[in-house]
């Protein structure tokens, strides 16, 4: 390691900290000690940890255990009906960061949905309509005719039969011709 | 009562409140102040820190000693404390008015007997706890768990969820800040 | 940091809006098409072998309702035709089939059709498929068996 007080500077902290291997504490130690700068930078780090510690060990002493102990108890006997925690649970998605992902997101599954209505006609809201067709209107001009689904693709069916009405009522048996459904 | 901390879990397991009530008692004040180091706030640290002991008491089936339970409860406070920050977003501290008797407290013996570095103390904890508002919540937690705690980056890491890497940089970050901040005052 | 946030949020909103802009658009094309294709399969049916044509194998669920023992695919033909405009499709018997795509609707092509045989009209339907669905027209008699006509369209 570079052991210029520039590259010290950067290492002090770590070092105080124990955070650094055996050969490099070894060479920022020896610079420490010989190098003034360094000496009072690292006085200057070591004051504002103890500076810091002392504030909040002062601050912590003085709460006292019986009011402190009284807010835990008053909650767990109050604890919050499932729809509170539920709430809190599901609050963290409504974070700014979260809800700005969320919000394309959630438009993107909307356009897939719709896309999917439109692309996928089969498809709709999870009824699988098949083939079917639906008849409007239906004008045989005097021949019968037939509406009929096939099961399986749900294909519809429009039979002509093209005896006339009043051919059927006079024959007795079906041609060889008309299909049988 | 003189059971260890896993003996005391494993009773509160058992509905036993008196045994969480001895676990507050012998944490309390180290969650209080690690709470307090993040969020530089009374009122908001004392929510805070009884909203942890809570919470652990209310997950405590869940706790299965893998790890010690100050360090579960310790992990608690301090996500709580860093979302708690995230939400909030407060002005000047209150705790400028217990600068003198924290000063006083860590400066001791040598402080009686100099006066201009008795008030030179004063005005850095002062300045500390200012500049240590100006951090982020993840930069103050940092600070704070290795000032208080003596955490090894690898462990400060593993609470917060990022590597020693970061933590080495955060804390980098945090005592060039400070130092900044407090300039003549060190 | 929350003004980091609102950026952030305002270039996801940004972004949606931009998605949703395009898909209207993508949408629109599709609301408004230019017509529709309109194809026509000639099915001859009849109980007089038990042949299936291979190329109707796709339609081969389709035509088992009717039950007639061999299938054979005489003609196909296909003809764009513009919205209300009518298309003419020769069958064979001299007759005539007229597709007339009249509106889309909820993924639904709109048809009149009618069959007629010379002059004479045998039937008229307004029917509604599904875009690029089918349905079948069957009864017309020709050599020995029955016709069998497979309408489908599919909207431009």
């Amino acid at each position: 390691m570079k052991t210029n007080c520039e590259t010290v500077k950067n290492s002090l902290g770590a070092w105080l900290d124990g955070e650094l291997g055996h050969a490099d504490a070894e060479e920022i130690r020896r610079h420490v000690e010989g190098c003034p700068a360094c000496s009072g930078e690292r006085r200057r780090l070591e004051r504002v940890q103890v500076a810091l510690r002392g504030v909040l060990e002062t601050e912590s002493s003085r709460v006292a255990f019986e009011p402190f102990w009284d807010g835990v108890r008053r909650r767990i006997s109050e604890e919050r009906p499932r729809q509170a925690r539920l709430w809190e649970w599901a609050r963290p998605a409504f974070y700014p960061q979260r809800l700005a992902w969320a919000v394309p997101v959630a438009i993107v599954f909307l356009l897939a949905i719709f896309s999917l209505v439109q692309y996928a006609p089969g498809w709709r809201w999870g009824v699988n309509r098949g083939n079917v067709a639906a008849v409007d209107s239906i004008d045989g001009h005097g021949f019968n005719v037939a509406v009929l689904r096939e099961s399986k693709t749900k294909t519809t069916v429009i039979w002509l039969f093209e005896s006339q009405e009043e051919d059927d009522e006079a024959s007795g048996e079906p041609t060889a011709k008309e299909p049988s459904f | 009562m003189d059971l260890s901390d896993w003996e005391l879990v494993q009773r509160c397991q058992n509905g036993d409140v008196a045994a969480f009530q001895e676990l507050v008692a012998r944490y309390y004040r180290k969650v209080y102040m690690v709470v307090l180091g993040i969020l530089n706030h009374r009122d908001d640290a004392m929510e805070v820190a009884q909203e942890a002991f809570f919470r652990a008491y209310r997950s405590i089936q869940g706790f299965k000693g893998g790890s010690a339970f100050y360090t579960w409860l310790y992990r608690i406070a301090v996500n709580l404390s860093i979302d708690f920050q995230r939400r909030q977003k407060r002005g000047p501290t209150e705790l400028r008015e217990t600068m003198d008797e924290a000063v006083d407290n860590t400066e001791g013996a040598s402080s009686a007997n100099d006066p201009f570095l008795d008030l030179q103390s004063k005005e850095l904890g002062q300045r500390l706890v200012a500049a240590i508002n100006e951090l982020t919540p993840d930069h103050r937690a940092v600070i704070v768990m290795r000032a208080v705690e003596g955490l090894s980056y690898k462990d400060i890491g593993r609470m917060l969820g990022c590597s020693e890497g970061t933590v080495m940089s955060r804390l980098h970050y945090a005592r060039k800040k400070l130092q900044e901040k407090l300039g003549p005052y060190l | 940091m929350m003004k980091l946030l609102e950026s952030r949020l305002r270039r996801s909103l940004l972004f949606s809006l931009f998605l949703l802009l395009l898909s209207v658009s993508a949408h629109a094309g599709e609301k408004a098409p230019q017509g529709v294709q309109l194809s026509i399969g000639t099915i001859l049916a009849s109980n007089e072998s038990d042949d299936f044509d291979a190329k109707l194998s796709k339609m081969k669920k389709q035509l088992e309702v009717i039950k007639y023992s061999s299938y054979r695919l005489v003609k196909e033909e296909s003809q764009k035709v513009p919205w209300n405009g009518n298309a003419l499709f020769e069958i064979p018997g001299g007759r005539t089939l007229a597709v007339m795509p009249q509106e889309y609707r909820n993924s639904r092509v709109s048809l009149k059709v009618r069959l007629q045989e010379g002059e004479k009209p045998l039937l008229d339907t307004t029917v509604r498929i599904r875009n690029r669905g089918n349905f079948l027209l069957g009864g017309p008699a020709h050599e020995g068996g029955v016709l069998i006509l497979s309408i489908s369209a599919t909207v431009q």
